[in-house]
């Protein structure tokens, strides 16, 4: 157990990656400042404060060697599982759903630190079931990890929080498959793809003359259909289950090349859209940046996923490696199913973006996250 | 640290390839948001920024006035007075079936029906045009407007916006020549506006009369003015600069109407008119403009534009005098003896008569088996042309349709326009029948018979004029052989009174009648007004020499019991006209009074069309002597106008007795 950083880890400092994050950071706060304009407190100020707070969690993991976390890891996954259970019964109510314990002015959502916890033990779990000639896992060999997903991925899922949920079921996936499973399995995995893409063809978007021969439509209800068809065309219904998606898709797309300007968005200062400064946060940045900054924005993320992913592919054990893919993983989906909502190309899903988004736990877990990732490159050549 | 395990000894450069295709397939993911990123913002980049400026641009509607419509001498007839309606603009109106709809009832007092009729509209408004205000209740009391106001907050979307409405200041008088105005239906909103109108849902288009005829010019063409708004619909005012230039486009109010009326005329002729039903038509015979017209029953424009009830839209469709019907151009009736100047004018032109020409009346005419009764039993003795015109004998006329027959009569009714429009456009217009020998070979089972021409020479059989048709052949007559076309509208004007459009006398024909003809049909009529005898004698003026004749039109056929009128039921009784014109020597105006199920010519239609003329010379001396100065001011109805309609009598100003009951037992 080490609590101090020698000399010999700083020339392994990912300054590449710390850059990207905290520049991501700061263009968060910089469109914060325009988003929240149309509310009655800046909330910019407070999210430069979750920024401040998240570089010192950062710096806190980083204290602590990976390898303590890798025998904290059962610990923390069933402190998780219980904390998720608590709030069964103390937890804070709000849109219907349990997220929060309210701790003085605080509010954690233990859920966002669930998503970590999951993938710690994964990790653990695959740096300690390794055979080196026997690489690929077969169902057997899945029982563990899945175990491992499942259950706080259906308490998150009861909570309902389907976002969160959605996220640990992808990260937690994306590691299955990075932990090599076997060929079957995966033709598994596409075909279920593959057929539920042809359902929702079948269903939804063929021209069919109604009443169609529909495949699934028919056992959902209504609500339920009408996600899927609110998705695939959110136009057709703006001011009910469309409106959120039409109204961001309007946002982004009236960016053109070059943005209206900062503060200067319509759909942004006349609220036109919704959650603007949460979960659609990235509509602005497009309303009014423009496209060109859009994609230096997707650069940044991308730089900061493959850096992380260097991180991992440089990293000292298995354990450094699974954690490291993890925590990229989880940061990718997180921005692929955020972005993908908001321009239209996924359903919507209360999903932060991360770094930009308003909001501390997010902000504070992101940072949490990318404190591992500094810590992994670290102490790559420590024994 | 004891030994470190495999995984401890193989770093994760082990799963080097695992590494690159997770990096790949990431930076795939990413370039997926890219290309979607590319359409909206590039390809699709410039619909979207309309639809982004469609979102918070809200048109604000700069309503036209409506042109008025004035008298000739500027007295107010039409204009528009502010009502305050109710509007929802769908978009902006959340909760709108659950919560505000029920709520905005409860203020405003809807029944079941009510609420669910507008249901209906602002769910399909939603649809067709969410941003566009629909209205949902007009004309609201004080009460309702304080009420909604103070409760704006938990309205969402609903507006009280103060809206011109159209009023009717003369009430039921001319109501068939203003018209009345209602709601544009959807066939007409896209007709008109693909036609550069700028109609709305929820406006009002002129529906009859003037209103109608007139709507293009009345109507005005709206502006817009544009405003931002938020996503909650509220005006924001520090990004109106986003709006651009055209953020005001000022509106075009429409055009002033000026009529041929002249109120005080008309006022008299209203007063005058005894009947529940009738026409009273004043025309000028020199210019076919006319001065006054009454056509009674009428109704009330103000209700029927837009706040009428349907139990009040019923009764108005039940009452049996068909209020309607304008009696002036839009229902026709047996002329009766009125005609027989044209019968006369026909007589003479073959010159088988002349106006010497002496036939004698044992109180009928006797053709073949049947004989057909002059309306005076024991007879006028020898007759000319004259005579038999001023006692309105008929066995003169029948002799001379026994001769001629019925072909020359109809050719002589025909070229003075009867059987055909008057052209006059603003009023629904029938043509009458002038009926003739092909017209009977058509329609008559068996054909033509002598008979037919009898009854037509006299003004019964199938005659059926107008009485606006029947104006315009005493005017030709008047003015010495000048079928005009007549008409309603002098001018049209803009705001400053300048003049738009004037409209001329316009002549359908002339009609060659000998001088000597008509100044032999004239004589007739001056005798039958000016002396003894004369069926209209005692309506004899002293200072003015009026020139008309009488009427009497039988309704059902006769029996063989001659029945006092009082003794028939209402629907039965004859129809009394008076036509004439004056002064005789110089002609200026023609009246027709026709007073339906009146009585006789002379006691129920001529006092009217005395009164009349007594008050158009009046008028025209006091004009000359202080020439009216155009008073732009509003017009204000005399305390007695016109009786409400329950109240008149059905004849000679007695009370009405219950209509299909024969009231012969009360006299």
């Amino acid at each position: 157990m080490q609590l101090r950083i020698e000399r010999r880890m700083v020339s392994h400092v990912p300054w590449g990656l710390i850059f990207c994050v905290l520049a991501v950071a700061g263009l968060g706060i910089y469109n914060l400042a325009s988003a929240s304009r149309a509310q009655s407190n800046p909330v910019w100020t407070s999210q430069a404060g979750y920024v401040g707070v998240g570089v010192v969690a950062a710096l806190m993991v980083c204290l602590v060697d990976y390898r303590v976390l890798h025998r904290m890891a059962l610990p923390l996954y069933v402190l998780n599982i219980l904390a998720l259970i608590a709030l069964r019964f103390v937890g804070h109510k709000a849109k219907g759903a349990e997220s929060w314990f309210v701790l003085g002015p605080l509010r954690v959502q233990p859920a966002e630190f669930m998503k970590i916890g999951v993938l710690l033990m994964l990790a653990k779990i695959y740096h300690d079931d390794f055979r080196p000639n026997d690489d690929s896992h077969g169902l057997k060999r899945l029982w563990k990890p899945v175990l491992v997903v499942m259950v706080p991925f259906a308490l998150v899922l009861a909570q309902p929080d389907l976002g969160t949920a959605l996220m640990i079921f992808l990260s937690s996936l994306t590691v299955l498959l990075f932990g090599k499973v076997r060929w079957y399995l995966v033709a598994t995995l596409v075909a279920g793809i593959l057929a539920g893409a042809i359902v929702i063809w079948n269903d939804y978007v063929r021209e069919a003359p109604e009443p169609r021969t529909t495949i699934v439509r028919h056992m959902l209800k209504a609500h339920q259909s009408k996600r899927i068809s609110g998705w695939l065309d959110p136009e057709a219904d703006l001011r009910g289950s469309g409106y959120h998606a039409a109204q961001s898709k309007i946002a982004v797309g009236s960016g053109g090349l070059s943005g209206k300007g900062w503060k200067e968005g319509t759909q942004t200062g006349l609220s036109f859209l919704p959650e603007q400064h949460t979960d659609f946060v990235f509509s602005v940045w497009a309303e009014e940046q423009g496209f060109v900054l859009c994609v230096v924005l997707l650069v940044l993320y991308g730089l900061v996923f493959t850096l992380g992913l260097g991180v991992g592919f440089n990293a000292r054990d298995r354990f450094g490696a699974f954690v490291a893919v993890g925590v990229v993983a989880m940061l990718f989906w997180q921005v692929f199913e955020n972005i993908g909502m908001v321009i239209g190309l996924l359903p919507v899903t209360g999903i932060t973006l991360p770094l930009l988004s308003y909001g501390g736990s997010s902000m504070v877990s992101v940072m949490a996250s990318v404190g591992l990732l500094v810590n992994i490159s670290m102490r790559r050549h420590m024994f | 640290m004891t030994h470190p395990t495999l995984g401890e000894t193989t770093p994760g450069r082990d799963l080097k390839r695992r590494f690159v295709w997770l990096g790949l397939a990431m930076v795939a993911g990413l370039m997926a948001l890219v290309v979607q990123l590319y359409r909206l913002q590039i390809t699709q980049g410039e619909e979207y920024a309309a639809k982004s400026v469609a979102n918070f641009v809200k048109h604000v509607r700069l309503r036209a006035d409506r042109g008025l419509i004035k008298d000739r001498n500027g007295a107010i007839l039409v204009d528009s007075r502010p009502s305050f309606d109710a509007f929802i603009t769908p978009a902006f109106c959340t909760n709108c079936y659950d919560e505000v709809l029920p709520r905005l009832g409860a203020l405003l007092g809807w029944d079941e029906e009510q609420l669910g009729k507008v249901t209906d509209q602002v769910r399909a408004a939603r649809r067709s045009a969410p941003f566009h205000m629909l209205p949902v209740q007009i004309d609201l009391t004080r009460d309702q407007y304080d009420q909604l106001n103070a409760r704006r907050d938990i309205l969402d979307g609903v507006e009280v916006v103060p809206v011109p409405h159209r009023n009717y200041r003369t009430g039921s008088v001319l109501s068939h020549v203003l018209g009345y105005m209602n709601e544009i239906t959807s066939e007409e909103l896209s007709r008109l506006n693909a036609e550069g109108g700028s109609y709305a849902l929820g406006d009002y288009i002129g529906r009859r009369g003037l209103e109608r005829s007139f709507e293009s010019r009345l109507h005005g063409k709206d502006g817009v003015r544009k405003e931002v708004v938020n996503a909650r619909g509220r005006v924001i005012e520090e990004f109106s600069d986003k709006l651009g230039e055209d953020a005001v486009v000022p509106s075009r109010p429409g055009k002033n109407l000026v009529l041929s009326i002249d109120m005080r005329l008309q006022e008299e002729a209203e007063r005058a008119f005894p009947g529940a039903a009738g026409a009273v038509v004043v025309v000028d015979v020199k210019t076919g403009f006319i001065r006054a017209l009454v056509s009674r029953p009428g109704f009330d424009p103000n209700l029927l534009t837009g706040r009428i009830t349907s139990s009040q839209m019923a009764a108005l469709m039940k009452n049996p005098l068909l209020p309607m019907v304008n009696r002036v151009t839009g229902n026709h009736f047996s002329p009766g003896s009125t005609f027989k100047i044209i019968t006369a004018l026909a007589a003479y032109k073959t010159g088988l008569y002349r106006p010497e020409t002496v036939v004698n009346c044992p109180g009928g005419y006797r053709l073949g088996s049947r004989t057909w009764r002059c309306h005076r039993e024991s007879g006028h003795g020898p007759v000319n042309g004259k005579t038999a015109m001023q006692y309105s004998c008929d066995t003169w006329f029948y002799k001379v349709a026994d001769v001629i027959g019925l072909d020359p009569i109809a050719e002589m009714g025909k070229a003075l326009g009867l059987g055909q429009s008057t052209g006059i456009e603003v009023m629904n217009e029938v043509p009458g029948i002038m009926p003739s020998t092909a017209y009977h070979d058509r329609l008559s089972p068996g054909g033509y018979t002598k008979g037919m021409a009898l009854n037509s020479a006299i003004g019964q059989g199938d005659d059926n004029v107008t009485p606006l048709q029947l104006a315009m052949v005493y005017a030709a007559i008047a003015n010495g052989g000048t079928l005009l076309k007549p008409q309603l509208v002098e001018r049209i004007e803009g705001l400053a009174g300048e003049v738009s459009e004037r409209f001329e006398p316009r002549v359908v024909r002339k009609v060659e009648i000998p001088p000597e003809h008509l100044a032999a049909v004239k004589a007739s009529l001056v005798a039958v007004v000016n002396e003894p005898g004369g069926t209209a004698f005692r309506q004899r003026l002293p200072d003015v020499v009026v020139a008309g004749k009488t009427g009497t039109a039988q309704v059902a056929r006769l029996g063989s019991v001659r029945l006092k009128t009082h003794q028939m039921d209402y629907f039965q009784r004859d129809h009394a006209w008076f036509a004439g014109f004056a002064p005789a020597e110089e002609p200026e105006i023609a009246v027709i009074v026709l007073n339906e199920h009146g009585g006789h010519g002379g006691a129920d239609a001529a006092p009217t069309a005395k009164a009349v003329f007594q008050k158009y010379f009046e008028l025209k001396k006091e004009d000359e002597a202080r020439p009216p100065s155009r008073q732009e001011t509003p017009y204000v109805p005399p305390e007695d106008a016109v009786p409400a309609s329950n109240d008149v009598a059905l004849t000679r100003g007695r009370r009405a007795p219950a209509v299909g009951r024969n009231d012969a037992a009360t006299h």
